[in-house]
């Protein structure tokens, strides 16, 4: 008996080092993203420029280069972390803002906003267009579902249905779009942290960290749904319940980090798999840990895009993808047991 | 069985008759046929008079008022209707397609000699799709200073309006030769931001825009970039501290240009841009000299008068004299027959 218990601890000893390892090498990276930019400024100037209070250096770190590295944090996490909540809620690896249409009806808001010209009225119409759709196609999921008591599978083939009708939607914007305005789209649709200043960091981390800590408090009930729905309900869970609210806040979190950094939800999808094929489906480390992966992934895609080709910025939706894809691969193939 | 031979001989003398009748009409109707190079660089072989186009950029349309030519087209691209008060006697032609694509059936039945489109778009499958039809497909950009005055000459001599042609080639030259004289005596060229559209995006080598800076007597800080139209980041800019910033904005984000009454619109794109982060830093900012120029302008077949507008902010001493606006007045009089209205720049020049 007593061994099983120093084994459990053994495992929860593993997983938290591996929380901490990630923490640290999220804080790593962001001292790396701070000293690093088209300015000549090595990493003692960029670290003692942040405590002068004026000055070009000063302006650069705490006016460009911070913000950048906060909403990368912000949205990677974010991301991350609806992710886990979409996969855990519906009981499918594939869920993630892309299957359940809610970065295409993004996608479609900030197209509509830039044809009517969005950005003359204000620059926040674009990305509050964007998340208006990204919360309407969620709520109309959940009606859907609520219609059929709520089964994973009417959840994700409405979400499917939806992805299909905005994405076609906004093809045929484009189609009408001038060569301006198709210019405009298309790097929206590419992701940028550029545009991100203090205000929006403030919109920003209100949806995204307000709904985190009731997510995280329900950590053991997402555990349990992983049983099934009906084993959960033996156990005392509310599913339909946990699944509508879950679907809400992470809807929030994904509509916020989509509309101000533009489609990257490839790492809704990719940060809890390397995060789970790690340290395992217990949620109340694989939250944290998932959230981690998700940040760290952000922010290296960011300051690589914003350094490799520099002063070209390569837009961060590629760079994720290009740096996500082949590490998710390498644990895909090293992962010898089904983890799923 | 004699009988069936006559027959067959029969038919077979009246096709062959038939045939050859028509080509002898169509050779007769044909006239001349002359070989042009379009700006992809191909030669393209066209059988003359043209009397009936489709146009598919209103860089092209623009032209092609300029060459007293508007009588002959029967359609346009289908966005003109918002810019109705600059086409009042086109934008009711039937609409048949944009720059990325058309309808081949409304345009067969159309029937148009030839076809008038950008060099890149749409693909060149529409070449293809377009001949059972016989209709030719030239394509022209019109949105290049350095090219310009070749298309003109080109499109022209298809539309026999050779003349017309000169008359606009020399008025490019005139006022193209009074910037070039203007700016012999400068000495320190001012560090220039151009962005388009979208924030930090700007015009790198191979873009319109950073030809038309460098005619300016601008120095692109965007120069020695690789892409055409890459994002950067805010930091560079900064570092690069440029004296001036010049902003461009597409009809999209303030109506068209030439139906706007007031500079509001743009006044408020550029209270925008004054106000990015750590951009007081810059010096085109603190020195009050960020400006918005409307995408008419800017490249096109009005990228002169852009240019002109660039020159006179780089240098206002040395372009005292030389009035943009009234270049633009006599542009849109004299070749494109509509009266002079709206707002392209802000702050306004005077």
């Amino acid at each position: 008996m007593k061994d099983i218990c120093e084994q459990y601890k053994g495992v929860t000893r593993k997983k938290l080092s591996f929380v901490i390892f990630l923490a640290a090498l999220l804080f790593g990276v962001a001292l790396i993203a701070l000293s690093q930019g088209a300015s000549s400024m090595g990493f003692k100037d960029s670290v003692t420029a942040i405590f002068q209070d004026s000055g070009i250096a000063h302006a650069i770190i705490w006016k460009l280069r911070l913000p950048r590295i906060i909403m990368a944090v912000l949205v990677g996490g974010g991301l991350a972390l609806a992710g886990t909540v979409f996969q855990a809620i519906l009981r499918n690896p594939l869920a993630s803002p892309y299957t359940l249409g809610i970065a295409s009806s993004a996608g479609f808001g900030a197209v509509t906003a830039i044809i009517f010209g969005g950005s003359f009225y204000s620059e926040y119409l674009i990305a509050g267009n964007a998340f208006f759709f990204a919360l309407l196609s969620s709520f109309f999921i959940l009606s859907i579902a609520k219609l059929k008591s709520y089964t994973p599978e009417t959840m994700i083939l409405a979400g499917i249905a939806i992805m299909f009708f905005f994405s076609s939607l906004s093809s045929l914007f484009q189609y009408m779009g001038t060569v301006e305005e198709v210019h405009e789209i298309v790097f929206w649709f590419f992701g940028s942290l550029s545009k991100v200043g203090w205000k929006e960091i403030g919109v920003a981390s209100v949806m995204i960290l307000l709904p985190t800590p009731i997510i995280l408090r329900w950590s053991w009930d997402f555990n349990l749904l992983a049983a099934g729905d009906e084993s959960a309900k033996a156990l005392g869970v509310n599913v339909t319940r946990i699944r509508m609210l879950g679907m809400v806040f992470a809807s929030l979190i994904t509509a916020a980090a989509i509309s101000f950094a533009g489609v990257i939800g490839f790492v809704g999808l990719v940060a809890p798999h390397i995060a789970r094929m790690v340290i395992g489906g217990d949620h109340w480390f694989l939250f944290p840990a998932s959230a981690l992966v998700g940040a760290v992934l952000v922010l290296t895609a960011d300051t690589l895009g914003r350094t490799l080709w520099a002063p070209q910025v390569i837009p961060i939706g590629i760079v994720t993808a290009f740096i996500g894809v082949p590490f998710f691969f390498y644990l895909l193939m090293k992962k010898t047991r089904q983890y799923w | 069985m004699k009988k069936y031979f006559t027959i067959i001989c029969i038919t077979t003398l009246l096709f062959c008759l038939l045939v050859s009748g028509e080509t002898v009409t169509r050779e007769a109707m044909a006239g001349e046929s002359i070989s042009i190079k379009d700006a992809a660089g191909r030669s393209v072989e066209v059988s003359l008079p043209i009397k009936k186009l489709v146009v598919l950029t209103s860089d092209a349309l623009e032209i092609i008022r300029a060459l007293k030519a508007e009588d002959l087209v029967i359609g346009v691209y289908s966005d003109i209707s918002r810019n109705s008060q600059f086409w009042p006697k086109l934008k009711d032609k039937p609409k048949v397609g944009n720059w990325k694509g058309l309808n081949y059936e409304l345009v067969a039945e159309l029937n148009p000699d030839i076809v008038l489109c950008y060099s890149q778009r749409p693909g060149r499958d529409m070449e293809r799709k377009l001949e059972p039809f016989g209709v030719k497909v030239i394509r022209l950009d019109f949105f290049r200073l350095g090219t310009l005055e070749k298309e003109v000459a080109v499109l022209g001599r298809i539309l026999k309006k050779e003349k017309e042609a000169m008359d606009i080639i020399a008025w490019y030259r005139k006022n193209l030769e009074l910037i070039q004289k203007g700016l012999k005596n400068i000495s320190d060229q001012p560090d220039v931001y151009i962005e388009g559209d979208s924030k930090y995006h700007t015009a790198g080598p191979g873009s319109g825009g950073h030809e038309m800076c460098v005619l300016a007597g601008g120095h692109n800080i965007a120069s020695n970039l690789s892409i055409p139209y890459p994002e950067i980041t805010p930091e560079w800019i900064l570092m690069n501290n440029p004296n001036l910033i010049v902003k461009t904005t597409t009809k999209s984000t303030c109506g068209t240009s030439y139906s706007m009454t007031d500079a509001i619109p743009l006044k408020r794109i550029r209270d925008r841009v004054m106000a990015r982060p750590a951009w007081e830093n810059i010096r085109a900012v603190k020195e009050n000299k960020v400006f918005v120029m409307a995408n008419e302008i800017w490249t096109g077949p009005r990228a002169i008068i852009g240019t002109g507008y660039m020159a006179k902010w780089f240098y206002p001493d040395a372009f005292k004299e030389f009035d943009p606006k009234k270049l633009h007045k006599e542009y849109l009089e004299k070749f494109q027959s509509i009266k002079y209205q709206g707002v392209y720049v802000y702050p306004n020049e005077n």
